[in-house]
């Protein structure tokens, strides 16, 4: 087992090393070869529909041979450009997390998109104003662009209609607050006995999503997450995200109409679909998904507020890893800016679920036509009016499982909110502490 | 230990003056030159691969920087004293334990069980070590994949049948309690079958007249395991405990898969916690320090265990 498995790597090692060699003196004339690393972070057909844009980018730009590269998650494909761009061989464009943006900029990771974009004879506001402006946080970093938004989400209550047809509620009039809300997955929830048959509702929680989660109830709460302006600071221990978590905590143990302990996003829409949970809290990533699998009527609605409507974005922006060479930037500049164009947009956000990032996407004849269909896919565009910034912080994956870790232990009955979100704040204090050592504290 | 001593004693009483060493030597290089040659790619690719990467952890776990921007700096065992203070990482080392122990012994039970179950060659038996042989073809990975579906809270396939029985549906991965014991399940369902391939081989070198004077004598089915079978499979018993316990620190793929470690840290194993420290907090002093101490732990371990066993071999 060992031994294959050490020869197995010494002859993948040996051979990427050949072609490595081998490869630049062949290309000479060919197409620029760049590489697209991609994510797959909701449910659905992503892979294949990537497969289907890139193969069309390619067959119209023959002096460009582009190659997208599945690298699983948003956590994962983070790891994986950093592992590249340290072995010295940055993919010429990623699609990352929005989130990640700023963590990456710290420990210079980013190339700076200026210089592109005002090499085209554009000015840096009339690029970020193709895109709608809850996105422009994510995307900009001390005034310099360093992602293109390329698709993103807010989070949707997502309702089965036809089980609150039959608990006499009307999905038309979505609950608006927390309050209707909790009252509305108290009669979804059906029981027999001590077990419960059907859940009233159900908010995904796993690692990504919880952290997610959380900014999208502390919000609706008047909170906020983190320091929008400086990566160094979060909020963790105030009293919107104790009542938030709170809320979260008393919807599975004390309403009892939240299925208990932590559940990743997959195992929250299977429920939905299935008929198992009557309301769910996701992305509208998996808008598309619900739409082809669901066998019942459905409707979204906004993240009903206890103080505010206000919901993080998501998803996620195209950006070019350090290092790439002159060349290479230039064709992953013409990938970026066709991606990101109003028709490919919006296809894009037809085929997923995401919402597109290009606000002129939602005036091709296509789009109109598509929203006029599906009028669901209407309301994640709708809620930008009071969309705000994903959380992000040096070393945002850290810091958000500081807090992902307790809230899992709150929902799973171990630790009440209050103490749960001062281990959080302290945690994350410590984490962030050697990038205030030299930036906050760091003192003349 | 009790051969290799009187061994070495010999060699150093008809030692010959220290004029002949060199020439000893070089004759001795000589005549082992063509081994060595032979040895040669192994030694490159063990070097690249493996001596190269060993000593490069042990550098890296020597250095740290103070603050993202600074450069690394020396600060010697600093690292491993940061590492035995992380919660997380006793927490890792503590389910590693129960890991390992809640793993290797029921799936060596269970392997022993099906071995002498299915110790006589016929269609039937080999059919039956076919099947439970097959979750040892299916790559960690996948059958984790699989799992996931099995244990997808109230609507999974173990959901759907334990459901009629239990009043409220357990949550397999996401309850802290249970969590880890749901890794442990998919780990036993997957190595007992190996494991029981050693047994069956085991099993095959208990000498047959033994067998038949015990039975001659009137030793029952259990008299007979008691006294001669498990006796004679103590090599074997050793073996598969090493096996088994290196497996417990070294399989990860199926808590990549299903909890990366959560919720909460509950299923964190010690080379999930090193992969975190690595990729994650980009931690590379600790994530080598914490890589150092599991290698310690476990070069102390096989060593012990394989002197054991040499101890066996040469023994009465």
């Amino acid at each position: 087992m060992l031994f294959s498995r050490r020869l197995m790597l010494g002859l993948a090692m040996a051979g990427t090393l050949a072609s490595a060699l081998t490869f630049p003196a062949l290309a000479g004339e060919g197409p620029t070869e760049i590489d697209l690393f991609f994510p797959v972070p909701v449910d659905g057909k992503l892979a294949r529909d990537m497969g289907t844009l890139i193969k069309e980018f390619n067959d119209g730009h023959p002096d460009i041979k582009a190659t997208a590269v599945y690298t699983g998650s948003y956590d994962d494909t983070l790891i994986k450009t950093r592992a590249s761009i340290k072995a010295g061989k940055p993919p010429a464009a990623v699609i990352m997390s929005a989130n990640f943006l700023l963590d990456m900029q710290i420990e210079n990771e980013l190339t700076n998109l200026d210089a592109l974009i005002k090499a085209d004879g554009t000015t840096k506001e009339q690029f970020l104003g193709q895109f709608f402006p809850a996105l422009h946080g994510n995307a900009v970093i001390n005034r310099s662009v360093y992602g293109v938004p390329f698709h993103n989400s807010t989070p949707l209550l997502y309702i089965n209609a036809d089980k609150a047809k039959e608990a006499g509620l009307d999905a038309n009039k979505p609950p608006q607050t927390w309050a209707e809300l909790t009252d509305w997955a108290k009669k979804l929830t059906k029981r027999e006995g001590d077990k419960v048959t059907q859940w009233g509702i159900a908010i995904p929680c796993a690692y990504d999503y919880c952290g997610w989660m959380m900014e999208t109830l502390t919000m609706s709460n008047g909170g906020r997450y983190y320091n929008e302006e400086f990566g160094g600071e979060v909020y963790y221990d105030t009293p919107s995200m104790l009542g938030a978590l709170t809320w979260w905590n008393d919807l599975v143990s004390k309403h009892k109409v939240h299925p208990p302990g932590a559940t990743p996003g997959p195992a929250v829409s299977t429920s939905f679909i299935s008929g198992n949970a009557a309301m769910m809290m996701l992305s509208t990533g998996s808008l598309t998904y619900v739409r082809e699998n669901a066998k019942f009527n459905y409707k979204v609605a906004f993240i009903p507020r206890n103080v505010r409507n206000a919901v993080p974005i998501g998803g996620a922006s195209l950006i070019m890893p350090a290092g790439v060479e002159a060349d290479k930037q230039k064709a992953a500049w013409t990938l970026i800016k066709w991606m990101t164009s109003p028709e490919k947009s919006a296809w894009w956000s037809r085929a997923t679920g995401y919402f597109a990032p290009n606000m002129a996407a939602y005036k091709t004849p296509d789009m109109i036509d598509f929203l006029n269909k599906n009028p669901d896919a209407k309301t994640a565009v709708e809620q930008l009016d009071v969309a705000k910034p994903w959380f992000a912080t040096y070393k945002t994956v850290p810091v958000r499982k500081n807090l992902e870790d307790e809230v899992m232990l709150v929902l799973n009955g171990k630790k009440q909110p209050k103490e749960a979100l001062v281990a959080a704040q302290k945690a994350a204090d410590e984490t962030l502490k050697p990038y205030n050592a030299e930036t906050s504290l760091k003192l003349p | 230990m009790t051969l290799a001593e009187p061994a070495a004693l010999s060699v150093a009483a008809s030692a010959p003056p220290r004029l002949h060493i060199a020439r000893r030597f070089t004759a001795r290089l000589k005549a082992s030159l063509p081994a060595y040659l032979l040895l040669l790619p192994s030694l490159v690719f063990l070097a690249l691969f493996t001596y190269g990467a060993m000593g490069r952890v042990l550098i890296d776990a020597l250095y740290q920087r103070a603050t993202p921007k600074a450069p690394l700096r020396f600060v010697g065992l600093d690292n491993i004293a940061a590492v035995l203070a992380d919660s997380a990482f006793t927490g890792a080392v503590v389910n590693n334990l129960i890991y390992a122990v809640g793993t290797a012994i029921p799936s060596i039970g269970l392997a022993l069980l099906f071995a002498l179950a299915l110790a006589r060659t016929n269609a039937v038996t080999s059919a039956l070590r076919a099947a439970l042989f097959l979750p040892v073809l299916i790559p960690m990975v996948a059958a984790s994949a699989l799992f996931l579906f099995i244990f997808l809270p109230n609507v999974g396939l173990l959901d759907h049948y334990i459901g009629r029985l239990l009043p409220v549906l357990p949550n397999w991965l996401g309850d802290p309690d249970i969590a880890l014991y749901a890794i442990m399940i998919i780990t036993i369902w997957k190595n007992a079958g190996y494991y029981m391939l050693f047994f069956l081989a085991g099993l095959q070198a208990v000498p047959e007249d033994v067998m038949e004077a015990a039975h001659l004598d009137g030793a029952g089915p259990f008299m007979r395991l008691r006294y001669i079978i498990l006796p004679e499979l103590k090599p074997t018993f050793l073996f598969v405990i090493v096996i088994a316990t290196l497996n417990a620190v070294t399989q990860v793929d199926h808590v990549f898969v299903l909890t990366q470690g959560g919720p909460s840290n509950a299923t964190n194993l010690v080379l999930f916690y090193i992969y975190q420290q690595a990729v994650e907090h980009f931690d590379v002093g600790k994530a080598s320090a914490a890589t150092l101490l599991t290698l310690a732990a476990l070069m102390g371990l096989t060593a012990l265990s394989f002197r054991t066993m040499a101890n066996r071999e040469g023994g009465p």
